[in-house]
């Protein structure tokens, strides 16, 4: 046991360093969410959320967080993963005596650091830039949020890498699968409207429940539960879907 | 402890409809060579895959250093090393970092330094993967390979694609295993690797073992007796002259091949079948022991028109 976290510990420095050694890869998946943050705050920091008196920055900081675990955990974690199979990493490592859960733990561990790098620099911006700032009590909401959101958001990524075919259309498929749902559940716009049959569906999605959790770190609201509830629930489903489907060769 | 590094038996696997094991046996002794020879299709991954633990056969039994491959994958896996046929690498990471953590997973693995000395990727040990040659990363498939100081290693047809150089190179790097007292277990379908390497040949033909032994031992158990040929005539090749009746003569282009039990009295037959068509000398004329091509060639029946 000892061993296999020890075992996980070096593989998840590898795939940190391998991570920032492509500079590229690593500063498209830092830039994206702080420049969609710089970008949506530039054009309404001032604003407030219509019909109330609440800062709109203090909803869309949260949502550029919600934003950057998913880039991380699900886009980033879901792809590597497809194109490790597909490049037959993971074969070579069934080849070897580690086991498999210190191997999989390595890679979770390395997305655990990236998405909570991520969501650090998002709120340091989103408190220097526009001044929104969680509130103390708040913070357990954060980070219960967090944890949950990337415990989730990994989850569907092994599920997505189970049932992306090739290297190529790993990237494509990530992203298609994400970017439509982030933009409805209004990650970058929270007074978007919505359909009532469209709103009910995306109130069942992860990517809205993530970003209600966060942004009751920033305001006062009741905790939503139900939010959480749907995290862990998706949570379990791509932890299901992944243990089903996982494969480790194309 | 069991003398035999490998043990199978009646080795049966279909994928779907296609029978593609179809009884196949054999024991590997501890400290050879061994080789799986045979043409493409015959069986020879999906034995390996079989013996690393990647498949479990419809039925027959295998045993590995003594130990069930799949159930007992991790203590099997500790003691061999396997260089699969087409096997990525981590992109980004560097050659020395990977080797490292390679060696992280065994329980007695070898130095550092040595294992990059082995595979002569010393002046690249800091280089990301993705920068490396083609013959580069085969020999960092190889050095992952040996990184666990394995007793037993795999190898699926590990020279395909490789240049002349490359191939002896690696031939002793086997030849330094077998001296070190490792098992070497090899899939090939070039014969001169089979002839140069192995300690005893496993000739593998439409899911069964058609024959082992020595590469000596296969060629003369084949039936074929001894070889005699020599340079095919000019007036032969061009139809004026017909090859001689009942020697069995095989015209392959530029040399012509009998097999006989008797080379005394083949040669006088085809001595007197010169003079008698003005040929003259028959040029490089040689008598020899049957070659492993020939008996493969003809256990695997590729050879057309079969003199025997």
């Amino acid at each position: 046991m000892i061993r296999s976290v020890r075992l996980a510990a070096r593989q998840a420095v590898l795939e940190q360093r391998s991570f920032w050694r492509s500079a590229e890869y690593a500063l498209l998946t830092f830039a994206l969410p702080l420049m969609l943050l710089l970008v949506v705050g530039g054009t309404n920091a001032g604003d407030d959320l219509p019909g109330t008196r609440l800062k709109l920055t203090l909803f869309f900081v949260p949502g550029i967080l919600a934003f950057g675990v998913v880039v991380a955990a699900y886009v980033n974690l879901g792809s590597k993963i497809a194109v490790l199979r597909h490049d037959g990493v993971l074969k070579r490592i069934k080849t070897t005596p580690l086991p498999s859960g210190a191997y999989l733990g390595g890679l979770l561990a390395s997305t655990v650091a990236t998405a909570t790098g991520i969501a650090a620099c998002t709120g340091l911006i989103g408190w220097l830039a526009f001044g929104a700032v969680p509130r103390p009590a708040g913070l357990a909401a954060l980070a219960v949020g967090l944890a949950a959101g990337i415990a989730c958001f990994a989850a569907l990524g092994l599920a997505v890498s189970s049932v992306i075919r090739s290297a190529e259309s790993a990237g494509p498929v990530a992203t298609a699968s994400y970017l439509p749902l982030a933009i409805v559940s209004g990650l970058f716009d929270p007074t978007l409207g919505l359909p009532r049959w469209l709103s009910t569906l995306v109130a069942a999605l992860p990517v809205k429940a993530l970003a209600d959790i966060l942004q009751d770190g920033y305001t006062v609201r009741a905790f939503p539960v139900a939010a959480l509830l749907i995290l862990l629930g998706w949570a379990v489903a791509g932890t299901g879907f992944a243990a089903w489907r996982f494969r480790w060769q194309s | 402890m069991t003398q035999h590094a490998i043990e199978v038996s009646d080795l049966t696997m279909s994928y779907g409809a296609v029978r593609v094991l179809r009884g196949v046996s054999f024991t590997v002794t501890a400290g050879e060579v061994f080789c799986l020879l045979g043409p493409n299709g015959a069986g020879k991954t999906t034995t390996l895959e079989i013996l690393e633990g990647f498949r479990r056969p419809d039925a027959g039994s295998v045993r590995v250093l003594g130990l069930d491959p799949v159930a007992q994958a991790c203590r099997v896996r500790e003691r061999t090393g396997i260089v699969l046929q087409e096997c990525g690498f981590p992109r980004q990471a560097k050659v020395g970092e990977l080797i490292e953590l390679w060696r992280g997973y065994f329980p007695r693995a070898r130095p550092l330094a040595e294992l990059l000395s082995v595979v002569e990727l010393e002046p690249v040990a800091g280089r990301q993967v993705r920068h490396l040659s083609g013959g580069q990363r085969r020999r960092l498939d190889f050095a992952l390979a040996l990184a666990g100081d394995p007793d037993l290693i795999f190898l699926d047809e590990p020279t395909t694609g490789f240049d002349p150089e490359a191939r002896r190179r690696l031939w002793s790097a086997v030849e330094n295993l077998r001296g070190l007292g490792k098992t070497v277990v090899l899939t090939t379908h070039y014969l001169d690797e089979a002839e140069r390497l192995a300690d005893r040949i496993a000739i593998l033909r439409d899911g069964v073992v058609s024959m082992t032994g020595t590469s000596g031992e296969v060629a003369v158990r084949s039936g074929l007796g001894t070889r005699v040929s020599f340079r095919t005539p000019t007036r032969v090749r061009g139809g004026a002259v017909a090859p001689p009746p009942g020697v069995g003569l095989q015209v392959h282009g530029t040399e012509s091949v009998c097999h006989t039990a008797n080379a005394a009295a083949t040669i006088r037959t085809l001595l007197a079948w010169a003079a008698e068509h003005a040929l003259g000398d028959l040029e490089n004329l040689s008598v020899s022991a049957p070659s492993l091509e020939d008996a493969y060639l003809r256990l695997t029946g590729a050879a057309e028109g079969d003199a025997a």
